[in-house]
Parts: structure tokens; sequence; C-alpha cells
């Protein structure tokens, strides 16, 4: 019954879809208020049955209803209660249905909090949001609908979740990334809606900042907690392959924050116009070339879902129309659009455009290194593959101008900056930075040089730059504590986002140089050394857990005859799947992990077990923490909160 | 020509959806193998059964014939010998190419030949033995240059030994019927 109505409410949600991509985006161009006005009911509506629709299929796999076959193929009444929730998003057509609910989620957001703006634009965004849940309500209703049955012959029993999945992780990782995924249509509506109107100026920047902020937020969350997932459960600690479906998630991020940067020079000084809007497209239009890659079969890779041509050809006409669509009208309507505004060499606007150019060269390699094979089949050259080599060298490559830059860009003046003024505080950072590197790698067991001190002595650059210029600009209002309050959110958020690059490349270059691994064999009572730890096997013993057996091994590590904890490794069986996973046991700190992974048992009751010392490993995370709190900083700037934001002088001038 | 610049994003989008449509309709698990049409690379390998016996490529011309890479290890192997039996039954010369697996010398006992013929031997008692003879290839140097990605999978080589056709997975009567026999029928005659 619950399942019925969850169909239903799916179906509602989809003729609601449809009415707001008509009804608002008609009554747009024949100036109509009742039909603009209906938008923002229409998107929450939308909102409460795709919202009522997921509920109806986590209902189903809670219950354990094996009549519906995405719950027999991806549940089990074995499995723990919390990950039959999360089961829901698990396949193909409940992340379908996850992506549905977060973008009507959005689209209800942007109806609820944009009381600023003007009746006629919102309902435009609000249309076009229409037009792309139309879109993908139509996908999931149609071509991979959750709430199939297989009536009247349904298994007694579901075949489980992917054991891979079953990770704390797998709970907070799809969520968060989708959500930045699907935020992204936001900053597009705002783009398409302009270009329908011919309006882009320091408002209309101001506006989709924060929608463009908080898209961002969740993508790099997203990834990060991506990245800490496949660390903890794929057992070989590995933090980022390069796998198509992680470029498929970075190359959206890297547009985004393209976006973010460039959306800040049209604010301040409205230019970069064009520049902006092409970023918001392609933001958006990454997230579904991305979508699509996933989900069609295109490319091989760990993280594909079940294969369909037909959904692939679906998605693929819908990406042409959407995405060409949209670059048709920016074709035809950008070139009546100019950027008035004048600026030195030597400025901010030149610093974030030299910031836009790496980002966009940095995604550019990524989207040719994704689908330079498929490029190379069709063309009739055969098979290759692009693997982790290629991006490290060209990301080490990109890194190093993108640093030194990231560490000045912030101290720039807008419009025109002397050298003179900045000599001496980039000066005395440099040397603070080369202190600090130099001082951390002493400290290191072995002094590597190459890529651990470039990376220390960029990270030190880009964080001690930072921070030195937040406290610089605080002194300038007079005392720190004045400062501390004129300064505003974006400010701080930025200062934060910047220390938490810095962060993530030391990270980087820290566990790429000092990390150590070994396979060993271990009988119980065994010990094997490595970096100066000691990791004794104490006990290794059977699993019982409620859909998986398997075995757990028991360790202390000491260090220089000090006990420093008690590690615990499992290899788990799930019994329906018939897989084998490893749980690894990490023990983290902020200078460095112990990874123990429990591999095969060897003949005469011993053990083959991984242990790894990764320094700095955590960092990489904590970086895009910061990053992302960053960004949450700067959304809390009054500024996007105004009512009615006063007219700057730019606009005072074209008026 | 200021104008026409604004449409070179829309150009190089629709120009990716070309190949994206492409692709959409070819199995990017397929791929064309590079030894393809080639001679064989040169090798000298010591036979499985009887060691003193060295095989390198000449010896091998002057019939068509697979060459079956498999293992004991491998179930999809062990699995495929009953059809390929079959094959042999009906005139088809099947050599076989041992594929050893790697060794860690931590963890494995050292490789024993004479430990390795008897799996052989019992294996090929219990499921049928397809083949003539089979080439040991111990340190995986010929299956690599062949670009061998695992096992099973079958080279079709043609009396002059150039490779014909290149299969990855195992044969079963589809395969065979569909894909292989007419390239078996092209490549066996005079």
């Amino acid at each position: 019954m619950i399942v019925e109505a969850g169909q239903l409410a799916l179906t509602f949600a989809f003729a609601l879809s449809l009415l707001l991509a008509i009804i608002p985006l008609y009554g747009s161009f024949v100036a109509n208020q009742r039909m603009l006005l209906l938008a923002k009911p229409l998107a929450l509506g939308q909102f409460l049955f795709c919202l009522l629709a997921m509920l109806a299929l986590i209902y189903a796999f809670r219950t354990n209803d094996f009549t519906v076959v995405n719950v027999a193929q991806n549940s089990s009444s074995t499995l723990p209660w919390y990950y039959q929730i999360t089961a829901s998003f698990g396949s193909h057509e409940g992340s379908m249905l996850l992506w549905v609910l977060m973008l009507a989620g959005w689209t209800a957001l942007v109806a609820q909090f944009s009381k600023a703006l003007p009746l006629l634009l919102l309902g435009r965004i609000l249309g076009i949001m229409g037009v792309i849940c139309v879109g993908f309500i139509a996908f999931s209703l149609f071509m991979s609908n959750p709430f199939e049955r297989s009536l009247p012959f349904f298994p007694v029993e579901g075949r489980d979740l992917n054991p891979l999945l079953q990770d704390f992780g797998m709970i907070l990782h799809p969520p968060t990334l989708y959500m930045g995924y699907v935020g992204f249509a936001v900053a597009f509506a705002f783009a398409i809606a302009a270009l329908m109107g011919g309006r882009f100026d320091s408002v209309w920047a101001r506006w989709v900042r924060p929608w463009a902020l908080a898209a961002w937020l969740f993508l790099t969350l997203g990834i990060m907690l991506g990245s800490w997932w496949a660390y903890n459960e794929l057992g070989w600690g590995g933090w980022w392959f390069w796998d198509p479906v992680e470029n498929a998630s970075f190359m959206p991020w890297l547009a985004g924050t393209a976006l973010i940067h460039s959306l800040a020079v049209t604010e301040k000084r409205g230019t970069f116009k064009s520049w902006t809007v092409l970023l918001a497209l392609a933001a958006f239009a990454l997230s579904l070339v991305g979508a699509f890659l996933v989900r069609s079969g295109v490319l091989v890779s760990v993280h594909s879902f079940a294969t369909d041509p037909g959904r692939g050809m679906y998605l693929l006409v819908f990406l042409l129309l959407v995405v060409g669509g949209s670059l048709l009208l920016y074709g035809m309507r950008m070139n009546s659009v100019r950027s008035q505004a004048r600026y030195q060499l030597f400025s901010r606007e030149m610093m974030l455009w030299g910031n836009n150019i790496f980002l966009l060269t940095a995604c550019l390699i990524v989207f040719l290194g994704t689908l330079f094979p498929l490029f190379h089949k069709e063309l009739g050259l055969g098979s290759i593959s692009i693997g982790e080599p290629f991006f490290n060298q060209m990301f080490y490559y990109l890194t190093i101008p993108f640093a030194l830059m990231l560490g000045l860009g912030p101290w720039v003046r807008w419009k025109q900056q002397q050298f003179t003024p900045l000599v001496k505080p980039l000066g005395l950072v440099l040397v603070a930075a080369l202190i600090l590197a130099l001082g951390v790698l002493a400290s290191m067991q072995s002094v590597q040089a190459n890529l651990a001190l470039l990376g220390m002595l960029l990270g030190a650059w880009v964080g001690v730059s930072a921070l030195a210029e937040v406290m610089l600009r605080m002194r300038q209002f007079g005392s720190v504590t004045q400062g501390l309050t004129k300064l505003n959110a974006s400010h701080y958020g930025m200062t934060l986002a910047h220390i938490g690059f810095a962060v993530l490349v030391i990270g980087v270059a820290m566990t790429k140089t000092y990390t150590e691994e070994r396979d060993v064999r271990m009988q119980e009572g065994d010990t094997a050394t490595l970096a100066g730890y000691q990791f004794t096997l104490v006990d290794v013993y059977e699993l019982d857990g409620p859909n998986y057996g398997g075995q757990a091994a028991e360790l202390d590590v000491r260090k220089d005859g000090r006990y420093v904890t008690h590690l615990h490794a499992e290899k788990r069986f799930y019994r329906i799947q018939r897989t084998i996973m490893t749980e690894a046991a990490v023990h983290a700190r902020l200078s460095r992990d112990l990874y123990v992974s429990l591999g095969e048992e060897l003949p005469g009751n011993a053990w083959a077990l991984r242990i790894q010392v990764k320094p700095f490993v955590r960092w990489i995370w904590l970086g895009g923490l910061l990053m992302s709190l960053g960004a949450l900083l700067a959304l809390a700037d009054k500024r996007y909160r105004r009512k009615t934001p006063p007219a700057t002088k730019q606009e005072v001038a074209n008026a | 020509m200021r104008k026409l610049f604004f449409y070179v994003p829309l150009a190089l989008f629709l120009l990716l959806t070309v190949f994206l449509l492409s692709g959409l309709f070819s199995d990017p698990r397929e791929r064309e193998s590079a030894s393809l049409n080639k001679a064989l690379p040169e090798f000298a390998l010591a036979d499985l059964m009887q060691p003193q016996q060295i095989w390198t490529p000449e010896q091998l011309h002057g019939e068509t014939f697979l060459l079956n890479v498999w293992g004991t290890w491998c179930p999809t192997c062990n699995a495929e010998l009953g059809y390929l039996t079959e094959l042999r039954k009906q005139g088809v010369k099947i050599v076989g190419l041992y594929y050893e697996l790697p060794r860690d010398p931590t963890f494995d006992a050292p490789f024993s030949l004479k430990a390795l013929q008897q799996d052989v031997a019992q294996k090929l008692q219990q499921n049928g033995d397809p083949y003539q003879f089979n080439i040991l290839d111990l340190e995986r140097r010929l299956s690599l240059d062949l670009g061998v990605s695992g096992a099973p999978e079958t080279f079709l080589i043609d009396s002059n030994g150039i490779v014909r056709a290149h299969h990855i997975g195992d044969i079963n009567p589809q395969i065979w019927r569909a894909k292989l026999a007419p390239l078996y029928q092209q490549w066996s005659q005079p």
C-alpha cells in the first residue's frame, strides 16, 4: 500500500514539476503576475511529494518488502536498520530518487529564501529548476522506477546490500555529494534566467554567490567523505584513485571553485561576466556529464551502476537539450554583454583570472584524462587506459604555480597594486614558511627533499600568508579586537578555505613521501616492526555479525617499548552476497595513521597482514573539512541576507 | 568574430556528445588486442609435462590452432575444459599456454614442477584434456607479450604463426559458433 502511495507521490511530483516548468516561465514572457506567483507553491509542493516518495521507499526497505525489486536486490532482513535506510539509495533507482529529492529540495529552498529577488527573476529561476526536475523525475518514474514490484513471484529473502556500501561513510557520502552536484543547478538556473533577461550586474552576482557557495560546500564535503570512505573500506590505505567516477565529481568541483572566485570579481567589480556565466553553466553541465558517465556504462569503473543503454540514451538526450540549449542561449545572448571595468596587470582581478585559468586547466586535464580512452577507442585507435601517473604528474606541475599565486592573491588590491608595499610582509611570510617547512621536516625520521619539502614549502607559504593577511587587515582597523568584528564573514571564510588548501597540500605531499608499508606473515604472538612501531598480533578469532562472518585480529602496538594502542582489524565474509571485505584497523593521530588490514589465512596457523604507517594522512581530509567550513563562514556573511541590497556605485553609474 | 567566439562552448559540447553517443553503443570492456594480425612474439618455453621439450614459434607453424591461456587455479578455465575437449574431438587443434600465478616469496611455497604436473594431470583427468600439449609460461613473459589480462583467454593462430583473433573470457558453444568458429574456418582454409 505504502509503496503504491510512494509511486503516486512521485507521479504527483512529476505533474507539479511539469506545471512548474511551464506556468511561471510562460508567465514571465507574458508578464502575468498570477502565473509568476504560482512558482513558489508549485516548488514547495513538488518537494513535499518527492519527500513522501522517498519516505515510502525507506518504509519499503525497513519493512523488508521483498515484493519490491529494488528492496529484494539491495537489502535483506538481516541487514542492520541503519543500513536498510541507506540501502534505499544504494542502487541506481534509489540513488536517482535521492537525486530527485535533493533537486526538489534546492528548488524549494530557492523558493523559500529569495524574498529579495524580483518576482520575474524568481519565477524564471524556479521555472528553469522545474525543467530540470521534469527531466529527472521522468527518468526516475519511467526509466528507473524504484517502486517496481515483482508480483506475483517474489523472493522470501533479499540479496543484501553490497558490502562495500555497509559502512558509516556510506550513510553520509551519497547525500552530501548529491547535494553538491544538484546544488549547482541553482547557479545554473540563475545564469539561464540572467541570460533570458540580459541582466548580469553586481546584484545578480550577489544573489548567486550564496547558492554557489552552498553547493560547493556540499560537494567539497561529499568528495572528502568519499575519499575517507575509500580509505577505510577498500583496505589498502589509498585515499584517491583517479577513478572515472571520482573524476566525475572532481570536475564540477574544479569548475565550481573557479565559479565562486569568478563571482567575487563580478560582484565587486562588475566584470568577468561572460566568464562567470559560462562557469555557472559548466559546473552543472559537468555534474550532468558525470551523472551520464556513471549511469550509462560508457566508462568502466568500480562505481558504475548496472548499465543500460536505454537509460544512457535518455540521459544523453536530456544532456543535449539542457546543456546544448543553455550553451546556445549563451552564444546568442552573451555577445551583447560588455564588461567595462578597467584594471592593471598586477591587480586582484588578474590574480583571480589566473586562479580561474589554473582551475580550468586542471578541470580540462581531468576531463581529457577521463574521456581520452573513450575518444581514442571511438576514433578506432584501439583501447588505452590513462591512470594515476598521468594525473599525479599533471597535478604536481599545476599545484606549484597555483599555490604560489594563492599565497599572493589575497594581498593584492582590486584595480591596481604596487609591488613595493608587498615586499616586506611577503618576505616575512616567505621566511616564516621556510622555517616552518624545514622545522617540520627535521622532526621527521628521515629528511627526504623533493616532494615533501616542496609540499611543506607550498603549504606553509599559502597557510602563513593567509593568516598574516587577515592579521594585517585587522590591524588596519586599529586594534586586532576592533578589526575582528570589522572584517566580514566572507573574508574569514576565504582565509579558512585557503588554509584548508594549504593543509591538504601538506597532507598529500607528506603522505606520499613518508608512507611506509609492509606485508607480513604473522602467527599469534609474532611482532613486526615498521617505522619504529612494534605491531604484535595478540589474537585472531571468528566473527559473528548479523549478516556476515569472518575473522578478527587483535594487535597491540608499542613504540620503543611503550604501549601505544590496541588495533582491531576484521576480514568479513558477507554471507548473502558471498563477498569478502576488509575492515581495516586505523589508529588516527594528526601526525600519522597506523593502518592494519587482515589478509588471507596462511598454512601453519599464520595470517597475512598489511601494515602501514601513514604520516599526515589526516591532513588531507582536515584540509577538505577546513575548506567546507570556510564556505560555511562565507555563507554566514550578512550582506547575502539584506532584503534590498543597497545599490553599489557601479549600479548607480549604470542607471 | 567576437560573436562566433561565444559559440565555441556549444561547438565543443556538441563534439563531446558525438563521442558519448558512439560510446554508448560500444562495449567498454571489449578491447582490441595489440597482438592482432602480428606474428607470435619470440619465445622458447618448456613443455609442461615434458620439460626437456622446448617450444619456439617456428615449431608451431603449419597448422591453424587455438592457443588457450589457462591455469588450474582458475575456475572458469576448468569449466571450459569440457567444451574444449569436445572441440578437440571435432578436430580443432588446441595448445595450452599454462599461466602460472605470481608467487609471493614470503607466503607461498616455492614452485614445484612436480606438484604442478600432478595438479594439471588431475584436473585434465576430471574435466577432459583438450590439449595437444601445454607450454609452461612460468614467468608469464609470453602472456605479457600477447597482451593477456587474465585467464581464460584464447588466441587463434594461423598456419603462418600470425595471431588472427583474441578472445577474452571462456569459450562456450554460443561464443564458439558466433565468434570463433567462422574465423577458424576462414583461417584454416589453405
